[in-house]
């Protein structure tokens, strides 16, 4: 998926991987990021409406994350592999939407699939198109664990920088100018 | 009677404008370093001059790990406070700014609704909006997030609990 913002098909689903959640990970990320005890005490999370000890919903998000960015990586590698030089990806504004739904536990194995479901060329960047991505997570069931709706950016190929962009952004690159230039808020 | 969280705030006790203070978390290239490999190898989380030639201008942590030190300050200040029953999710997140190497991100969480779950009346949702700015004051993030949470009297009826 490391693919040119133009050679991105959309409604193509990628299975991104699966994964298998340990007690031990669980309890790891419940610590560092989601220390309710539900996420972090298996006694005490007995008492839950889980019954027993879930992994944080953000744990799984952030799991199904890292697939992602290792199919990005693999896909890039396909790519060099057949000779072409493959695209860009960029850095996320947002997510419009996260429903977590089933809960995740010791032993469960989450699988990943992504969708770009949408895409058009950003107004704000230019060069850059952006991406309406949807994740979908399942356990070894069939379960639906999470509905994600994100954002992207994808470079664009084709795109072709008009003269008086060229010069700004030269000229924003001079110590002294460059300040002056440069848009306040990044 | 869940003997964890009786002694915890439940849903009849939250009011909808009830602000949460987050406290501070200041982000250091370590704490980058180390979330971006576990969960968001991109070059430009893991390496600065990668991240200067990108649009981020710098190293910057990942938008999950704002988020994920988000979520961490909420707990400790409210989450773990309350009858919390996990989330249900989030909408509306934004990544505004980048949060670079040294910067302490901190701010509010805003109780901006609370209702009764419509398939398990026996629960309340608590919605929080999160405004997380950087130590300049910058708007860094915001996220809409729904809890879910006990009621003191599952049997309430429902009219009373709007």
């Amino acid at each position: 998926m490391t693919r040119w913002f133009e050679d991105i098909t959309i409604d193509e689903a990628f299975p991104l991987g699966s994964h298998a959640f340990t007690e031990a990970e669980i309890i790891r990320f419940g610590q560092l990021y989601d220390p309710q005890y539900f996420h972090v005490d298996p006694e005490a999370a007995r008492h839950s409406h889980f019954g027993g000890l879930v992994a944080s919903g953000w744990h799984t998000v952030t799991v199904g994350h890292r697939y992602m960015v290792d199919a990005l990586f693999a896909e890039e590698e396909r790519l060099r592999g057949l000779g072409q030089e493959p695209g860009v990806s960029g850095p996320s504004p947002g997510v419009n939407k996260m429903e977590f739904r089933a809960p995740v536990r010791p032993g469960d194995t989450v699988s990943y699939t992504l969708t770009v479901t949408g895409k058009r060329p950003s107004n704000s960047i230019p060069g850059w198109g952006i991406l309406f991505n949807t994740i979908e997570a399942a356990n070894q069931r069939g379960e639906l664990v999470y509905h994600a709706e994100l954002v992207g950016f994808s470079k664009l190929r084709d795109y072709e920088m008009p003269l008086r962009l060229r010069l700004l952004m030269a000229l924003t690159r001079l110590p002294v100018l460059g300040k002056l230039l440069a848009p306040r808020n990044g | 009677m869940n003997p964890v969280t009786a002694n915890r705030r439940h849903y009849e006790d939250l009011a909808v404008g009830e602000v949460v203070d987050l406290g501070t978390t200041t982000v250091s290239k370590e704490m980058i370093i180390s979330f971006a490999t576990e969960f968001d190898p991109f070059p430009f989380h893991l390496d600065e001059e990668a991240a200067k030639a990108s649009l981020l201008g710098g190293l910057a942590s990942s938008g999950w790990q704002t988020a994920a030190i988000s979520l961490k300050m909420l707990a400790d200040s409210f989450l773990n406070t309350i009858a919390s029953m996990g989330g249900l999710g989030f909408s509306d997140l934004k990544w505004i700014k980048p949060v670079m190497v040294g910067d302490t991100i901190g701010g509010t969480a805003t109780i901006t609704a609370l209702r009764r779950s419509r398939h398990h009346p026996e629960r309340g949702i608590v919605t929080l909006d999160f405004d997380i700015r950087n130590h300049k004051r910058e708007p860094v993030m915001t996220m809409r997030l729904a809890n879910l949470i006990e009621l003191r009297d599952p049997s309430a009826p429902l009219e009373a609990a709007e």
